[in-house]
């Protein structure tokens, strides 16, 4: 684990070099490569008369809204479409069809029906986050071993217990891994979403700090907005997630 | 550790050649001129130099690229990387990349054009009747069309940002669609040929035009290039510049003008012909307006330097003028 973290900060820490070597050597105009120094200005800059918090603020909690209710919608689906064939099939075939397709692309649709504001954004973000989440939750009580099941007949579990006591526990790291996946997509949704959305100026996120800073020609605050989304990325990855799983499928035996 | 700096070397060396060669060919490229093209009636000399190859006729052996791209910032970027030569936008977009240090100037004007804002709301008759979640549809922050509507609001409240929060950043043909729904769009600030299309609906009225929010006679869309571009390929740039006066000279005196554009535009010769002599559209190489703009935007913080001098904004305005005096005087004599 030690180990990771200090690979990472060699790493990071050579890349940093390599970009401030690369902006200093002036090979090109600090308006296209603008140096680490000029990009932590910006970020400490924005970061200090407050926009930025209330903008990172303000992504977080459309992606956690959205994060939410796909979740909840999701486990109401796929524990649907394991006890019932027909719901299954309708389950699988709505997935099959609206799982590959960029929320993106639906933007015209959603502009016309739910306008340009906090709804559609959540409306791209719950879409991006559903069908993943549904599908690893379908193959993971699709892949629960059969004694399982047949324990739970043996102690005359009744639909609910089964359901709480065994299937959601028993496809918990499926759960996990489709938050995962669920979580990754959701940001790059929301990003774009507002970048192209555009949206209202007092209630724009992350995305539109970025196209703010790219309509006013500030390439260094671009780059902040870039290095506050990987940041929190990381965040996220590394210690909710890690977490989460150290205290149940960690502690439970489930994975190493 | 060997390994590490082995690699740093390499990434180092390729980057370098690279570039390298990327530098080369741009030196070299010297037949070629790309050109950034809009939608917007704004632009019709522009589309005219395409439509009458004004540039090919005058340098057969020019190789001329034009380039369709969305929005100001798109194309702003574009010139960054060196894809576009020559491109056209309003001054407060220009002035904004100027101050944050990119090195470009303006060529010369091409049009002075009406713009509005518009409403589709019964109870708005003038800035003070907006109420807190009526939303304005603008192109984009930092656009000519959000700096005059703070100039507007600058001179009505004395506070530059009261609408920023009601703020909807749209392009025109969505903000129009938007506006006609009449939901969530309260006033679109419209250029041409959005705003004559929203002006002959029933129902959308004009609150504000981009004269009154100015206060006075501006430019609206001015031609741009870098400086690189003026100063090693200055024989292109005299060929287009010629081309541009050609076009305006056209479009001003020539009736078939409108013939030749409705199709580019889409629309019929006889729509073309109203909208391009429109009252306020106006075709000419002189720029109007851009002191005031300075003035406003430095004052309130959209630039940081102020006390420009013209020759450091403008490439050669003693050529501009002069060629623009004998397209009066030329059309006065076609007037006779």
């Amino acid at each position: 684990m030690e180990n990771k973290y200090r690979q990472r900060l060699v790493w990071v820490t050579v890349l940093a070099l390599f970009w401030q070597l690369t902006a200093w050597s002036g090979l090109f105009s600090d308006l296209i490569f603008p140096g680490l120094d000029q990009i932590f200005l910006a970020l400490l800059k924005s970061l200090k008369d407050g926009t930025l918090v209330k903008q990172i603020a303000f992504s977080l909690s459309i992606i956690i809204q959205g994060l939410i209710i796909a979740a909840a919608a999701a486990l109401i689906l796929a524990l649907t479409a394991y006890f019932s064939k027909y719901a299954d099939g309708l389950i699988d075939t709505l997935t099959a069809l609206a799982h590959p397709l960029p929320g993106i692309a639906l933007m015209p649709l959603i502009l016309i029906w739910f306008g340009s504001g906090k709804t559609a954004i959540l409306i791209v973000i719950i879409h991006s986050v559903l069908w993943p989440l549904i599908l690893n939750l379908s193959t993971g009580f699709n892949s629960i071993p059969d004694i399982y099941t047949l324990i739970a007949k043996n102690y005359r579990l009744n639909k609910l217990e089964f359901m709480f006591k065994i299937l959601i526990p028993a496809s918990f790291p499926y759960f996990i891994s489709g938050l995962k996946i669920a979580w990754a997509r959701s940001w790059r949704a929301l990003i774009s979403a507002e970048m192209l959305f555009g949206a209202i100026n007092s209630l724009g996120g992350l995305g539109w700090y970025i196209f703010q800073k790219r309509v006013f020609f500030d390439l260094p605050g671009v780059f902040a907005g870039i290095i506050v989304i990987i940041f929190i990325g990381v965040t996220v990855e590394d210690f909710i997630f890690k977490k989460l799983e150290t205290n149940t499928v960690r502690k439970w035996g489930m994975l190493k | 550790m060997k390994k590490y700096i082995l690699i740093i070397v390499m990434l180092f060396l390729i980057i370098f050649l690279a570039s390298a060669c990327d530098i080369q060919d741009y030196a070299a490229d010297q037949t070629k001129l790309t050109i950034a093209e809009q939608y917007g009636l704004a632009y019709a000399p522009v589309q005219l130099i395409k439509e009458l190859s004004l540039l090919e006729k005058a340098d057969p052996s020019l190789e001329v690229e034009w380039k369709q791209l969305s929005n100001t910032t798109a194309i702003r970027e574009a010139m960054l990387a060196g894809e576009v030569d020559i491109a056209f936008m309003a001054i407060p977009p220009f002035l904004i990349a100027r101050d944050k240090g990119m090195k470009w100037k303006i060529i010369s004007g091409l049009s002075e054009s009406p713009l509005g804002l518009m409403t589709n709301r019964e109870y708005i008759n003038s800035l003070a009747d907006f109420k807190a979640e009526d939303r304005i549809a603008l192109p984009q922050p930092g656009s000519i069309q959000h700096i005059l509507l703070s100039m507007a609001v600058e001179r009505d409240f004395a506070e530059v940002n009261k609408f920023d929060d009601q703020l909807l950043t749209m392009n025109h043909p969505d903000a129009m669609n938007a506006l006609l729904a009449g939901r969530e769009v309260s006033a679109h600030f419209a250029s041409p040929p959005y705003l004559f299309l929203e002006s002959k609906e029933k129902g959308i009225k004009k609150i504000l035009s981009g004269k009154e929010a100015f206060g006075g006679e501006f430019t609206f869309i001015v031609g741009v290039s870098t400086e690189e571009f003026y100063q090693q390929q200055s024989k292109n740039y005299k060929v287009f510049l010629e081309a541009l006066t050609e076009a305006l000279n056209f479009i001003n005196q020539q009736p078939q003008a409108a013939d030749i554009l409705a199709d580019n535009y889409n629309l019929t010769a006889a729509e073309m012909k109203e909208y391009l002599n429109w009252p306020g559209m106006e075709f000419t190489s002189k720029i109007k307006g851009l002191e005031e703009f300075l003035a406003f935007m430095t004052a309130e913080g959209y630039l940081k330097e102020n006390n420009y001098q013209r020759s450091e904004l403008i490439f050669t305005e003693e050529l501009v003028t002069e060629k623009k005096e004998t397209v009066l005087e030329g059309a006065e004599q076609d007037g006779k």
